[in-house]
């Protein structure tokens, strides 16, 4: 059974190229959710401060709203069991699909992975991948 | 060993290793379906059975294992439906017993036959991954989809492999004999009397016509079956053959082993038009069709005869597609793989020109819907944080554009006082909620939305429509200005996700530059409504609530919130909006500090009806695909002076049009009609009920209804009642107590 | 020799002529129907139907045979509870077995907001003449009894509307049975006949450009599906019309043991069992606008999942056959009946997934607008202008659905 867990971090939103000059702290998994958005876990809105001054419109905000659990190799290779496409060889890579038929985000490093989603889909996804 | 043992019609039959279940039942001297040519390749329908509950079965493909359960299909007419025990629902749902494995290679190869293997071979010698799949290793391929994708049943579960190439190499399939007798008990084909003997089943009084099987004794005997005759237990007796020069001749024979030539196996081939699939060796070759046949069993899945054939012929039916489906000849288990070529020479021989076989389609090996089902999932359903909260108030909980929600708690009148007397609580977590900012934000929702959003001022907001280029409303909202260049916009739950692809669609299409955050799911939302809210709030530390359609950020029970000041349901309402973690935290914090004033939550029930006794339409609910705002009577949510908006030159061209359709408010003593109810009028038709409720402060029946001919009647009848047409709302017209 | 090898139709083919009084572009049910209705109806028998194939070798050979009137606004109610009268009475009338049998359709719902829609349904349906009662789960498990009330513990049913009169028939059938009618009153049917333009003089259209050369026609009348889009092109009559492709599937035959229709509105599947015993499972059409006839096995994977959800017996049944036709789709849903603003141009499209069903109505009402020259009052809602107007026939309700 996973247990999913609320992931705090921030949420950042501006211009592509500011977001692909940002250098977040080794501690913070900086997941890019789109070319304009990422999802940095465990950054505080000081650590965005570069992108709040390079691009002055950019929507920096507390994200709560994700939960996840971190996966070993064997939990991933479970996981991946129901998913119809296919991960990237490169580390790390962020995937974003429909696991066993639930929205959701894997974060693949080399040394483990994050099983991410939205909170209101939690509960479908922990009953699907038990 | 005595384990070695499946179960036929309730008989134990002993197998040997290696053999599949048709074959133990053939080397039991019966027959998997009691008549018929059998191929044991898999192709032809006569070796179905119901196995372990499954009806349908290739009996040759299936492995037999201790204890399989094997039950002939009826003689005649179809087997019946699995038994099924029901579900129980204080069990958890069945779950899916079927495993799905997912693989990608460069290429897959179906057949492992000498044309598979070369395949293969060449494949590999390219440097690319290659996969060989075949039905006699447990492979059987089901279909071959777009992508490629092939399909594969196999013993332990599903398999879905994509290739970037497929080759087919499924070899050529043996023909079967069109005659007088062939459903008789005893005919195999010279592969299958190879297989058998190589499996020691005995074939006894074997006589062969065509070509021979390698290394079976057998008589070998020459010319065309004629016919083929037995005995009245259905078994074969005598064949009986015609020479070139006419001469007939019966010869006796227990087993009849027919070698009459070869068709392509190409229904994966035939289903993959348009994929990248190569069909290499016998399964691309072109055989020479059988002769026309002339009597005897054409289709033995469908029970079609040649006299068959031939009456529709005569009825008119003068191609193969008409033939097939005036006779359903080629429309069974087999998918044509018997009677296609048969079928081909017989339209062939009519019409002067061969034709070509029918477009095959999935499944060429038949899987059970629970195989295809197997790991795959429907609707997802969103649980607010706030979930267990309800549950635990005895909430009962329903499914509304996607989300789970509390229905009511119990009572909703009880729920509908407290909100018009006291406070309570609403889960609001589910509306849409997007932040927009940047330079061109002003000018980007100024065409988005049909009213004004420069005049906003930072800190307030504004009800909004959304509409379609038509003019049509799409949804609604609010704009809560934060700072001249930041917009917090709300939706309707339902209508969240199409909203946001909107306004990003919208925001590439007219070049803005704009930021987009959907928050939707990442922030919770209470609406905490009634006369005493205010109180309420500022018990729990917010001294000083904002003002009607005002908004601000701030904490409430020490939690951050943004705090927006409306109304829905007619009384004082704030939606608190905050981090979804901590919503959990602010509805006991709120629900503890409101317990003396009478707090209680409301559930959707309940705000149905508070909401209609102010008139407020729902979106999708009363609205219409074609709602205009002036079919709302809603003009005043539109400036049609602004530059431009989205859907604002379709307002303007049906401004000028005769119009016949207007949503309007009813009385009407007593309770409320059904929704959806007809509204009549002189004896017609004249619209429908769109929401009703009984209003409780009220005591009658309060409705939102449209009326879809002109003139508009000031009178009508609903439900055997006469309603009249009234103003909205129906409650607090000048919006004093909203305010308050 | 099996039970449902047509043994009483007897097709007429005539040699073609360069010119009739009205070309019928598209040999489906209601081109097919049309020309019937034509020739029964108003005596009009100088009557060519053109067809790029085979007759019903579109989506009328390719849908899953229901019909039903419980729609959820009185103009489409009395259109199609018309049009399943018609069916009721096509046996007699023609001769011919179309296997027409009137089974019931329960559409069940599994949320409050869904039987809300289910109680509209069944009183806008029955003050319009097509019976629809609201059932309970237990009237539900009566009539169907191997229903799984709780949805395999996911979809619990908390009701139905049980369409009373809701029927199946063989649909290659219905097409053969309005062809033999047409064509034994004189009626040309030509297959195999591409219609490649439309001929105009001045702005009217006066005859149709084939691959076999010109035919003449008084009138020509567009039953195309699938590129109707194309064909009123030619006659420079844009359609407010997008295709997408619908898929269903059949298992093997069963004995029958499954009586009715299932519907499910929320999962948007259906399932019947056929004469032959086969059971004709369906979905809603893809989102996706497309030409393409490929099957998908989402599409199969996503619709037995729906469908066991409440028939758990389905489970061990086994698919024989999937396929995809391809439905017009018109902006409110609704078909597209009438003229087309260019004089000899008339047109009977936008039928989405409900083309069959409206087979006997959509011919019966366009014989007769061809005949007379003026709109029958029961198809006047169904007119093109309709969206110029901005009076669309917008039926949300039963959008997407069969």
């Amino acid at each position: 059974m996973l247990a999913l867990n609320t992931l705090r971090g921030i949420r950042v939103v501006a211009a592509p190229h500011v977001l692909d000059a940002t250098l977040w702290p080794t501690h913070v998994a900086a997941l890019r959710i789109a070319p304009d958005d990422i999802f940095a876990i465990e950054a505080t809105e000081a650590d965005a401060a570069g992108v709040a001054a390079a691009d002055p419109h950019s929507i920096i905000v507390d994200e709560h709203g994700f939960v996840g659990c971190w996966l070993d190799h064997q939990q991933l290779e479970h996981i991946t069991r129901h998913i119809e496409w296919h991960a990237p060889l490169h580390r790390p890579a962020l995937v974003q699909g429909y696991v066993a038929g639930v929205p959701a985000k894997i974060w693949l490093t080399n040394e483990r992975s994050l099983l991410l989603c939205a909170g209101p889909y939690a509960a479908d996804l922990m009953e699907r991948v038990a | 060993m005595s384990n070695r043992r499946i179960v036929v019609d309730g008989q134990p039959v002993t197998y040997s290793d290696g053999d599949s279940v048709a074959t133990a039942i053939l080397r039991g001297g019966e027959h998997p379906k009691y008549g018929g040519t059998l191929c044991l390749g898999g192709d032809c329908p006569n070796c179905s059975a119901d196995v372990d509950g499954v009806p349908y079965v290739r009996t040759c493909q299936t492995p037999a294992t201790p204890g399989l359960v094997v039950r002939r299909h009826p003689s005649t007419g179809n087997p019946s439906f699995p038994n099924v025990v029901q579900a129980d629902i204080t069990k958890t749902p069945l779950s899916d017993a079927v495993g799905v494995t997912r693989t990608e290679v460069d290429v897959v190869v179906i057949g492992a036959g000498a044309s598979g293997t070369a395949a293969a071979a060449e494949a590999r010698s390219t440097g690319h991954g290659v996969l060989v799949l075949d039905a006699r290793d447990g492979n059987e391929v089901v279909a071959i989809y777009g992508g490629p994708t092939v399909i594969v049943r196999q013993p332990t579960g599903m398999a879905h492999i994509h290739a970037h190439q497929v080759i087919v190499a499924t070899g050529a399939a043996e023909l079967q004999p069109v005659c007088p007798g062939n459903n008789l008990r005893g005919i195999i084909t010279a592969r299958a009397a190879e297989q058998l003997h190589a499996s020691g089943v005995s074939l006894p009084d074997a006589v062969a016509v065509g070509y021979l099987p390698a290394d079976v004794p057998c008589i070998a005997v020459a010319g065309q079956i004629v016919r083929i005759e037995g005995n009245e237990h259905g078994s074969v007796t005598a064949v009986v053959t015609v020479d070139t020069d006419g001469t007939q001749t019966t010869t006796a024979c227990s087993t009849l082993i027919v070698g009459l030539g070869f068709a392509p196996r190409d229904l994966l081939a035939r289903m993959s038009f348009g994929l990248p699939v190569t069909v290499v060796g016998p399964a691309a070759e072109k055989f020479a069709l059988p002769p026309c046949p002339t009597a005897g069993t054409v289709c033995p899945c469908s029970g079609v005869e040649v006299e068959d054939l031939e009456g529709v012929w005569a009825r008119g039916f003068h191609e193969l597609e008409l033939v097939k489906r005036a006779s359903l000849c080629g429309t069974g288990t087999c998918q044509g793989s018997v009677c296609g070529p048969h079928l081909q020479a017989f339209v062939a021989e009519r019409s002067g020109s061969t034709p070509e076989l029918f477009t095959a389609r999935p499944a060429s090996r038949q899987i059970t819907l629970a195989e295809a089902a197997a790991d795959t999932f429907t609707d997802v359903f969103r649980y607010s944080p706030l979930h267990d909260e309800h549950l635990a108030l005895g909430a009962q909980m329903d499914r509304f554009g996607g989300w789970w929600r509390p229905w009511n708690y119990g009572d909703h009148t009880v729920e509908y006082w407290a909100v018009r007397e006291a406070v309570s609580l609403g889960d609001v977590s589910t509306l849409g909620k997007l932040v927009v900012t940047g330079p061109d934000a002003v000018e980007f929702l100024e065409r988005l939305y049909p009213t004004t959003v420069a005049d906003i001022k930072p800190g307030r907001s504004r009800y909004v429509l959304l509409l379609n280029e038509r003019g049509h409303l799409i949804d609604d909202g609010m704009i809560c200005r934060e700072t001249e260049t930041r917009f917090v916009l709300t939706f309707t739950s339902g209508g969240a996700a199409n909203a946001e692809m909107w306004l990003r669609d919208w925001a590439e299409t007219w070049a803005m530059h704009v930021h987009i955050l959907d928050r939707t799911m990442s922030l919770a939302a209470i609406n905490v409504t009634g006369p005493l809210a205010d109180e309420l709030l500022q018990r729990v530390g917010l001294a000083e609530p904002p003002k009607f359609l005002q908004h601000r950020h701030t904490e409430v029970a020490g939690i951050a919130c943004h705090v927006m000041r409306l109304s829905f349901t007619g009384e004082a309402s704030f939606e608190l909006h905050h981090a979804a973690d901590q919503s959990v935290e602010l509805w006991r914090a709120l629900m503890a500090a409101g317990r003396d004033l009478g707090i209680k939550p409301h559930g959707l029930q309940a705000l149905f009806g508070l909401r209609l006794e102010k008139g407020h339409v729902i979106v999708g609910m009363d609205t219409e695909l074609d709602s205009t705002p002036r079919r709302l009577d809603m003009d005043w949510a539109v400036k049609m002076d602004k530059p431009f908006f989205l859907g604002q030159s379709a307002l303007a061209r049906t401004a000028t049009l005769p119009d016949h359709r207007r949503l309007f408010g009813f009385t009407m003593p007593g309770a409320a009609p059904i929704e959806g109810s007809p509204i009549w009028s002189a004896g017609n038709i004249v619209g429908h009920v769109a929401s009703s409720f009984n209003s409780p402060l009220m005591g009658h029946a309060v409705m939102l209804g449209w009326l879809k001919h002109t003139p508009f009647p000031e009178q009508v009848q609903i439900d055997g009642r006469t309603a009249s047409i009234t103003d909205l709302p129906f409650y607090d017209s000048e919006g004093r107590r909203a305010r308050a | 020799m099996n039970e449902f090898v047509e043994t009483l139709l007897e097709m007429k083919w005539h040699e073609p002529k360069s010119s009739y009084d009205v070309v019928i572009i598209g040999g489906g049910g209601h081109g097919l129907a049309t020309a019937y209705y034509l020739a029964t109806q108003h005596g009009i028998t100088n009557v060519a139907v053109i067809e790029a194939n085979y007759i019903g070798s579109g989506n009328s050979g390719r849908n899953t045979t229901i019909i039903r009137a419980n729609y959820g606004i009185p103009e489409s109610v009395r259109f199609y509870q018309h049009s399943l009268e018609l069916y009721a009475g096509l046996e007699d009338e023609t001769g011919c077995w179309i296997m027409h049998a009137t089974k019931g359709l329960l559409w069940i719902a599994h949320t409050e907001t869904g039987m809300r829609a289910e109680r509209a349904r069944a009183m806008i349906n029955t003050a319009c003449g097509a019976e629809t009662h609201v059932v309970g789960p237990q009237e539900i498990k009566q009539i169907c009894p191997q229903i799984d009330l709780t949805g395999n513990g996911r979809y619990p049913v908390l009701g139905a509307s049980y369409h009373v009169g809701a029927a199946t028939a063989r649909h290659d059938r219905v097409v053969w049975a309005y062809a033999q009618g047409a064509m034994q009153r004189g009626v040309t049917v030509l297959q195999h006949t591409k219609v490649t333009g439309l001929i105009r003089a001045g702005e009217r259209v006066v005859g149709v450009e084939t691959d076999r050369g010109p035919i003449w026609a008084g009138i020509v009348m567009s039953a195309v599906g699938g590129n109707v889009t194309k064909i009123a092109a030619h006659a420079d009559v844009r359609l407010p019309v997008r295709t997408h492709a619908l898929q269903a599937f059949v298992t093997n035959a069963y004995a029958p043991g499954f009586s009715g229709i299932i519907s499910d509105s929320e999962l948007s599947c259906y399932v019947s069992q056929t004469p032959r015993g086969q059971m004709l499972i369906g979905a809603e059409f893809e989102p996706q606008p497309s030409y393409s006839m490929q099957s998908t096995f989402n599409s199969l994977a996503s619709c037995a999942k729906k469908i066991t959800n409440c028939l758990p017996f389905l489970r061990d049944l086994r698919v024989l056959r999937q396929w995809t036709g391809i439905c017009d789709v018109s902006a409110d849903f609704s078909p597209i009946m009438g003229f087309t603003g260019v004089d000899g141009f008339v047109i009977s499209t936008g039928w989405g997934t409900w083309g069959f069903k409206g087979i006997p109505a959509g011919g019966e009402q366009m014989a007769q607008l061809i005949a007379t020259g003026r709109t029958p009052d029961l198809i006047a809602p169904f007119a093109l202008d309709r969206f110029a107007r901005d009076h669309a026939m917008a039926d949300l309700g039963s959008a997407g659905t069969r």
